[in-house]
């Protein structure tokens, strides 16, 4: 089974939700995926953030339009793309240490659920080492 | 490939109506559903994505199935393949 590794340092729905999207066409192949959320996407995964609808990391003023467009394709919400990919696939989901303490986020219950664990930013690498396909988003 | 003819012809096991999502939805339906069928038979998904065309067949060449075609219908389209 090939592996993908994902460094997910962006936080703004825009890029979750094309974090979402490319889980999913991991999961549609069978892939094994490792998530590695670190800084602003921390932030996001934190339970009271990722329970909102989120700001965008690009062009925010596009911000009506993208939510609108989403809704017009029935597009997921990040969240549950990944929520999928996990029912779907393996996909292993950690938040780096340093990046969840910067939000507050001190043990794995003071995020969204879809995170498995916290982890330190050796795990990363060594991950990002052996992956098949290393993706930093 | 078979003809459209053909394919307007054959007998589907399982049919996706993935119609109204956009991608990925109607590869993870497909993906859901080919674990409903058993080797040999035949599942049709109806799309009205345009990435999907090009999606499914390189999921079943990646996983084994045969793609066999895909037949056009008025706003949307169907694929039809063969579990490996």
């Amino acid at each position: 089974m090939s592996k993908m590794v994902i460094g997910l340092f962006s936080g703004g729905v825009d890029r979750l939700t094309g974090a979402g999207i490319i889980v999913s066409g991991a999961a549609a192949n069978d892939m094994d995926v490792e998530i590695f959320v670190l800084l602003m996407g921390a932030r996001s995964f934190k339970r009271e953030i990722a329970a909102g609808q989120g700001e965008l990391s690009e062009s925010p003023h596009l911000k009506d339009e993208f939510t609108a467009a989403l809704d017009k394709h029935k597009v997921k919400k990040w969240t549950e793309f990944l929520r999928e990919a996990k029912e779907l696939t393996h996909v292993r989901i950690h938040i780096c240490g340093l990046a969840g303490k910067l939000w507050g986020g001190e043990k794995i219950h003071d995020f969204v659920d879809l995170a498995d664990d916290i982890c330190g930013i050796s795990e990363y690498i060594y991950a990002a080492e052996e992956a098949d396909v290393h993706l930093f988003i | 490939m078979l003809s459209a003819d053909e394919l307007k012809n054959i007998t589907s096991h399982r049919t996706v109506d993935a119609r109204g999502t956009a991608c990925p939805g109607p590869l993870l339906e497909a993906k859901k559903a080919i674990g409903t069928i058993q080797s040999g038979q035949i599942m049709e998904v109806y799309s009205s994505d345009e990435g999907t065309k090009r999606d499914i067949p390189k999921w079943c060449q990646k996983k084994g199935h045969d793609y066999l075609g895909v037949v056009e219908e008025p706003g949307y389209f169907k694929i039809f393949l063969k579990k490996k």
